[in-house]
């Protein structure tokens, strides 16, 4: 509820505010916490009991067998490859269609506006084995185009809804004004239109680039070849090693957060945006 | 041609592109899964064998398909609602104004930030029998605790609570969205009133938060009830993965271990009229207001 300016607040009730609050920063926080320290103890530490919660002696010797003795860098090039070729056909064809959604009137505008919503809600699993047989036949597995075309297929629906959502909020007259002081389409588009709706582009970009980072699922079925693998499937291999080695996973765990956090931070006030706007699939 | 036509055939180029990818990778595969229940075909080879219904009386008597679908609704269930009421309660926290708000608004987004794979990994070690500290910590308390989290009797909890912290800030964001539009003067005029805070936050905020709550417990639903890469990640590699085996890993495991790739498609088929029906009665239940604006 909202704090009212001049209203007293009793001691006790102020403690108990702060109290709740610690206890929705450790609840969200410690997890990444204790990812970080785990991977910077030394070995005999990361398997003490009882563990430390203040490491008293660091390494790096997690990142360095991370960077040096596996195939995590190849991992993570597929995966920005994969994530950026999404995102830059998803927006292209997103922006394309929703300005269509938005400005041109035809027969069945808004049935389509409401099938990428159904689409959007629909779950990737059920379309699990016609799309492994169908990007075994057009020749797609084993391609990191085939499957950015995957994920395409996922994040355009909702891109088109969130975009739309944006595009309708930008007043018709902007535009016309435009086009009578001469400008086409595709200046009005360019110059007025996708300006005004930057926050919504900028979410709808971030939400693409994540749905890509972070799929499991269709990498591990459409991916076989070692250097193909991206980070969700090829960090999971680590699993799959003679020992495991708790303080390489959580190294991996490190590196692969620390990009999506620091993308997050800087574009937060717009995700923020978006998120009122759509939503996020996950 | 008239202008009006002319215009309309633009708009529909423009969408084209989107509306041919949105065809082959969406309606497509699921017209070909319907298709392809009625089959016995292998993953991996060419020929395919018409069935008929074969797939589906055989899914009627396994028993382990009823299992799947139990622990899938229980799944779905149980974090769907913990998720919504930690991100209520998280909304409600983040609402107020006070040192460092913002700080912590950015900090409760990042589990939601961090890729399925490493928010598994990370409680897979932080409930590890031998070595993870949540043993750790209750085991100081005095109150009997299960001797390991990763077995068969306590992996779903494990599950359940991992998904919660993974998924709530979506819940969370989203009400917060909808408390900061809700008019100060409502609560203004329920203290006049005499309202106490609960009564307050029953009486006004609730039904504020009616509509975006019933969206959100639909969507979250929906995406429990398909979750495949958490109970997948979290089950494999021990023994106590049957326990989490529900529908989506079911059908994975169909369509990829044993490579009936018929019998997976008969199974998306079964999710999907399952959530069919189920969006079918929330939409009779609760019919959505009239808010589409396509002029």
């Amino acid at each position: 509820m909202p704090e009212r300016a001049g209203r007293r607040r009793r001691p006790v009730s102020t403690a108990a505010a702060w109290t709740v609050r610690l206890g929705l920063f450790t609840f969200c926080a410690f997890p990444l916490y204790w990812m970080l320290v785990s991977s910077l103890k030394v070995s005999h530490e990361l398997l003490a009991s009882p563990p430390t919660f203040w490491p008293h002696e660091w390494e790096l010797r997690a990142y360095r067998k991370l960077f040096y003795e596996t195939n995590f860098w190849r991992y993570f090039e597929n995966t920005v490859v994969v994530a950026a070729m999404t995102t830059v056909i998803v927006l292209v064809a997103g922006v394309i269609g929703a300005y269509s959604l938005t400005r041109y009137a035809f027969r069945g505008r808004t049935l389509v506006a409401r099938l990428t919503l159904l689409a959007y809600m629909f779950p990737p699993i059920i379309m699990l084995v016609p799309l492994f047989l169908l990007a075994r036949e057009l020749g797609l597995t084993n391609s990191r185009p085939g499957l950015a075309l995957t994920y395409i297929s996922f994040s355009l629906p909702y891109a088109l809804w969130i975009l739309r959502a944006f595009f309708q909020s930008i007043p018709i007259e902007l535009e016309q004004a435009a086009l009578i002081d001469g400008a086409n389409r595709a200046q009005a588009l360019a110059y007025v239109v996708m300006p005004l709706a930057l926050p919504g582009i900028i979410a709808t970009a971030i939400f693409t680039f994540i749905v890509a980072w972070n799929d499991f699922l269709f990498a591990l079925v459409l991916i076989g070849h070692d250097e193909l693998k991206t980070l969700a499937i090829g960090v999971n291999e680590f699993f799959h090693m003679a020992v495991v080695d708790w303080g390489l996973i959580m190294a991996a765990g490190v590196m692969i957060t620390i990009p999506a956090l620091i993308f997050f931070v800087a574009v937060q006030r717009y995700l923020i945006a978006g998120w009122g706007a759509g939503g996020l699939k996950g | 041609m008239s202008r009006r036509r002319r215009q309309a055939l633009i708009g529909m180029g423009l969408l084209l592109p989107s509306a041919a990818l949105v065809l082959v990778f969406t309606l497509f595969p699921v017209g070909y899964n319907l298709w392809l229940g009625f089959y016995a075909k292998h993953s991996l080879r060419a020929t395919s064998t018409w069935v008929g219904l074969d797939n589906y009386t055989q899914l009627l008597s396994d028993s382990d398909f009823w299992r799947s679908v139990w622990l899938a609704t229980e799944y779905a269930v149980a974090s769907t609602a913990l998720q919504i009421v930690a991100g209520v309660a998280g909304a409600l926290i983040l609402h107020q104004r006070f040192f460092g708000c913002d700080f912590l608004r950015g900090v409760a987004l990042f589990p939601y930030m961090i890729p399925t794979v490493i928010a598994v990994f990370v409680w897979r070690w932080l409930v590890n029998d031998l070595y993870g500290v949540i043993p750790y910590v209750l085991g100081t308390l005095p109150i009997p605790m299960p001797a390991a989290w990763l077995t068969h009797d306590t992996i779903m909890w494990v599950l359940i609570v991992l998904s919660v912290w993974t998924f709530f800030p979506f819940v969370l964001v989203n009400v917060l969205a909808r408390l900061q539009t809700i008019p100060p003067e409502l609560y203004d005029a329920a203290r006049v009133d005499g309202a106490s805070v609960a009564r307050q936050f029953v009486h006004v905020t609730l039904p504020q938060l009616r509509n975006v709550l019933l969206i959100v417990l639909l969507l979250r639903g929906i995406w429990m009830f398909t979750k495949f890469d958490v109970p997948w990640l979290l089950g494999f590699g021990g023994g106590a993965g049957e326990a989490i085996r529900t529908l989506p890993v079911f059908t994975y495991q169909r369509s990829f271990t044993y490579y009936q790739a018929g019998m997976g498609a008969a199974l998306s088929n079964v999710m999907l009229a399952l959530l069919l029906m189920v969006v079918t009665i929330y939409f009779i239940a609760f019919p959505p207001a009239e808010e589409e604006n396509d002029a």
